[in-house]
């Protein structure tokens, strides 16, 4: 079961912000969006979310995505809206709404929404209202909600952007509790290094087209790579085999 | 288990919605009882609920005739003002926004200077309908400047405040050419609960009767509207959808209390504030509550407006933010303190 996207434009007005893009997207996999700012990924995540009009197709298990409400996506905004008011465990529990209807979490719901709790370090601070958490804190509760959620697919833009490297792991590593659970993970991000050591599959977007895309090390050692960033990256293989992508001063430097 | 079942508070609690109700039934049967003429409390309820021992001749015909209309129609416009703003702060993210924010305030105000500043005596009577109308129409205006009519939040507000100026400035114009209705154009703004005969509160109870069940109806969905569009619509709602209902419920109850009783000022700000401070909970899901206390508030406001100056009459606005005011100062202050 995949996401098969077929000839996917999309226009606000007169700009093209996605060109005429085809993909496919395995389920059950972690698949990173990555390029430069104003490349079209999070307009991408919207369409995928299935909220955003478009032309062309993104079929989701052989389903349209456009308005279909029967498809359960969770969605993890860069920088989200912070309710007034609400606890930490009040929010985890929105993630239920859909199957237990809004504000009757079941006693099952419950339970599950403790152990995430649990599992994403948040126990303890569940009566904390959400206005207070750190950045950290605050990715870390999004995550839960998204995984009190159950969803199928989960679509995260720049879970890390805004977070120092510490944080920026422990919120990985609680994504990758979502993969345990079969969910099909699509996320953006800035950080390539990042993306190849957690996503399996990486797309290079840049101005509203793909440029490449394929499993992580296929992408990560292709010479088209460097082609997307304008040369103006270096990529290394550190001694354990991890690939470390960092900026380089331009053209000069081919190794 | 315990630990399991402590990790998410019921999301309705019983008990302050059962709080609400008591100290609305105990300070209604109280605004009754109290006024030039004090009827003594337990006669009130007797007559109230039909119990042998009620009273008669003149105590009667002051409580059902006369006080009772002006309670219901204070319990009808302080819950439609409690409950849209509520709702105005949710759906704009804005905790201060108030029932007036789009327009409904100005818009009413236009009209009800219109009504009284014509020169055909009849549209005198007809201020209500010109208030409501000038209030609804405020609105809609702003959600059709705002571009398109499932605007986002933040345009459908500036588009408001420019809808508000506008009406305000006619209304200034209009006041300007007649002096003469300076005075009563003043008072109404202020706001009083003196227009209560049975027929308001009839036609009244209908509207805000309607906008509330709505709102309530949909006051748990409200939360969704605290997250962003997108974070919403994967939860399972359509927030431009919700959005257009919450707003145009809310518009209806403030409309209606407006062209019933003016403008009276803070309640729909200070309600909300408090009930969240009291209970701890986002405040969708104590609107039932929230209308409740805000009906409690005005009953309780309108009643010092008609005591304090015995026999004159304040005007109910000044009580509401002389009271409101700063006890709003207190509340912000304590939950700053609790940490919240």
């Amino acid at each position: 079961m995949t996401i098969v996207v077929t000839d996917l434009t999309v226009r606000y007005g007169e700009k093209v912000v996605l060109n005429d893009i085809s993909l496919e997207i395995s389920s059950g996999r972690w698949t990173c969006l990555v390029g430069p700012n104003g490349a079209g990924k999070t307009t991408f995540l919207k369409v995928l979310l299935g909220m955003a009009p478009y032309s062309g197709s993104i079929s989701d298990q052989g389903v349209e995505v456009f308005k279909n409400h029967n498809r359960n996506v969770a969605f993890v905004p860069q920088s989200p809206q912070i309710p007034q008011g609400m606890t930490v465990a009040e929010y985890v529990a929105l993630g239920r709404s859909k199957k237990d209807g809004w504000g009757n979490e079941s006693l099952k719901s419950r339970a599950l929404i403790h152990k995430i709790l649990v599992q994403t370090h948040l126990f303890g601070m569940h009566h904390n209202l959400v206005t207070h958490l750190s950045g950290g804190e605050m990715q870390r509760a999004l995550i839960a909600r998204a995984l009190a959620q159950e969803p199928e697919l989960i679509l995260l833009d720049e879970p890390t952007s805004a977070l120092d490297l510490h944080h920026q792991i422990s919120v990985l590593n609680n994504i990758e509790l979502l993969k345990e659970e079969g969910v099909t993970i699509i996320s953006t991000m800035h950080d390539i290094t990042l993306a190849a050591m957690f996503a399996e599959q990486i797309v290079i977007m840049k101005e509203g087209k793909v440029l490449l895309s394929g499993s992580s090390h296929e992408v990560i050692h292709s010479q088209e790579l460097k082609k997307a960033f304008d040369n103006r990256i270096d990529v290394y293989t550190l001694d354990s085999g991890r690939p470390v992508i960092i900026a380089s001063k331009g053209e000069a430097k081919e190794k | 288990m315990n630990a399991e079942r402590d990790a998410i508070a019921k999301i309705w609690n019983w008990r302050i919605t059962a709080f609400c109700a008591l100290i609305l039934l105990f300070v209604a049967i109280a605004a009754v009882s109290f006024g030039p003429i004090s009827i003594n409390f337990f006669k009130v309820f007797k007559t109230l609920f039909d119990l042998p021992g009620g009273a008669s001749g003149q105590d009667r015909t002051v409580i059902i005739q006369l006080r009772l209309p002006r309670v219901i129609l204070g319990v009808l416009v302080g819950s439609a003002l409690a409950t849209s703003g509520a709702v105005y702060q949710t759906v704009f993210h804005n905790p201060l926004a108030d029932p007036y924010l789009l327009g409904a305030a100005s818009g009413a105000g236009l009209g009800a200077t219109i009504a009284l500043t014509s020169s055909h005596h009849n549209l005198v009577g007809a201020l209500p309908i010109f208030a409501f109308l000038g209030g609804v129409l405020a609105v809609f205006t702003s959600f059709i400047i705002s571009g398109r009519f499932f605007a986002d939040p933040n345009s459908l507000l500036l588009s408001g405040i420019a809808v508000g100026s506008f009406a305000t400035a006619i209304q200034t114009y209009l006041q300007q050419r007649h002096s003469s209705a300076l005075r009563p154009v003043y008072s109404w703004i202020l706001g009083d609960l003196t227009s209560a005969t049975w027929s308001v509160v009839g036609w009244s109870a209908i509207y805000i009767a309607i906008a509330l069940l709505i709102l309530f109806s949909v006051a748990k969905q409200l939360d969704g509207l605290m997250l962003s569009d997108e974070e919403a619509y994967s939860l399972g709602i359509n927030p431009k959808k919700l959005r257009i209902i919450a707003v145009a419920a809310a518009t209806l109850a403030t409309a209606t209390a407006v062209s019933a009783s003016g403008l009276i000022g803070f309640v729909g700000i200070v309600v909300p504030h408090l009930v969240r401070g009291l209970t701890h909970r986002v405040t969708n899901r104590s609107l039932i509550s929230i209308a409740m206390a805000g009906a409690a508030f005005l009953v309780l406001a309108d009643l010092g407006a008609r005591t304090l100056l015995s026999p004159a009459e304040l005007p109910i606005g000044v009580i509401t933010a002389f009271v409101g005011a700063p006890f709003f100062l207190v509340v912000l202050r304590n939950r700053r303190k609790a940490g919240q």
